[in-house]
């Protein structure tokens, strides 16, 4: 069975190596708005407005990255443990893989779904930054531990 | 659908692990198979009755329900 390109099994430690820290950082930041001073740099933007009604487009700015650079880690490191292959990458966990991603993304909307309906007003901001990452949070979370359950030693009686 | 891997497993003197080497899986994919919680696809049941030795249908069979 062909199947979407995943990473070798090392890049799954790296990546955990990587989320653990930033998501810690991550929500740190979206809970506190801190900054690190020297985090400063030019970056290039396709589009960012100065204020609401100034809009511009293709042009290097000086910002504060630490948003960027944590939201960068976040991804790049979740999406290393979600899609490296496992030690022995054969068709089961294939399928765990497969049937973990439809359930995040079902819980993920449902979740959404509930935070439309009773979180208003700048709390709402947060759940939208929140949700950037969750899809891939839930589907690590659900594809590890359906693994861990699976792999839990049974007397083996020869 | 059922199948008596543990059987033969049994009979060939295997542990899990040592058969999922064979056949090149994992051990939670013998493991799953064995607690008739995963129906492996046409290859992998053909590997396993071709290290046992038997027909398909010897060792994988249909249920009631199916």
């Amino acid at each position: 069975m062909k199947q979407f390109i995943i990473l070798p099994n090392h890049f799954k430690k790296i990546g955990w190596f990587i989320l653990v820290p930033s998501l810690i950082l991550g929500v740190y930041i979206v809970a506190t708005g801190y900054e690190f001073d020297w985090l400063e740099a030019k970056v290039f933007a396709i589009i960012s407005d100065r204020s609401l009604s100034d809009r511009e487009y293709f042009r290097f700015m000086d910002t504060n990255i630490t948003n960027t650079l944590t939201g960068v880690l976040c991804i790049v490191g979740a999406m290393m443990v979600g899609f490296s292959r496992e030690k022995i990458e054969d068709e089961y966990i294939a399928g765990i893989r497969l049937s973990s991603l439809l359930w995040a993304v079902g819980v993920n909307y449902l979740l959404l779904l509930l935070a439309f309906l009773f979180i208003y007003d700048s709390p709402f901001m947060d759940v939208m930054v929140y949700n950037m990452f969750t899809i891939l949070l839930l589907f690590i979370a659900r594809f590890n531990f359906v693994l861990y359950k699976n792999a839990k030693y049974v007397p083996d009686e020869k | 659908m059922k199948n008596n891997i543990k059987v033969e497993r049994a009979i060939h003197n295997l542990t899990q692990e040592e058969l999922s080497n064979k056949i090149g899986v994992s051990r939670q994919t013998i493991n799953a198979m064995e607690a008739n919680k995963y129906v492996p696809s046409t290859v992998l049941a053909l590997k396993i009755a071709r290290l046992f030795n038997k027909p398909v249908e010897a060792i994988f069979l249909l249920e009631e329900t199916d």
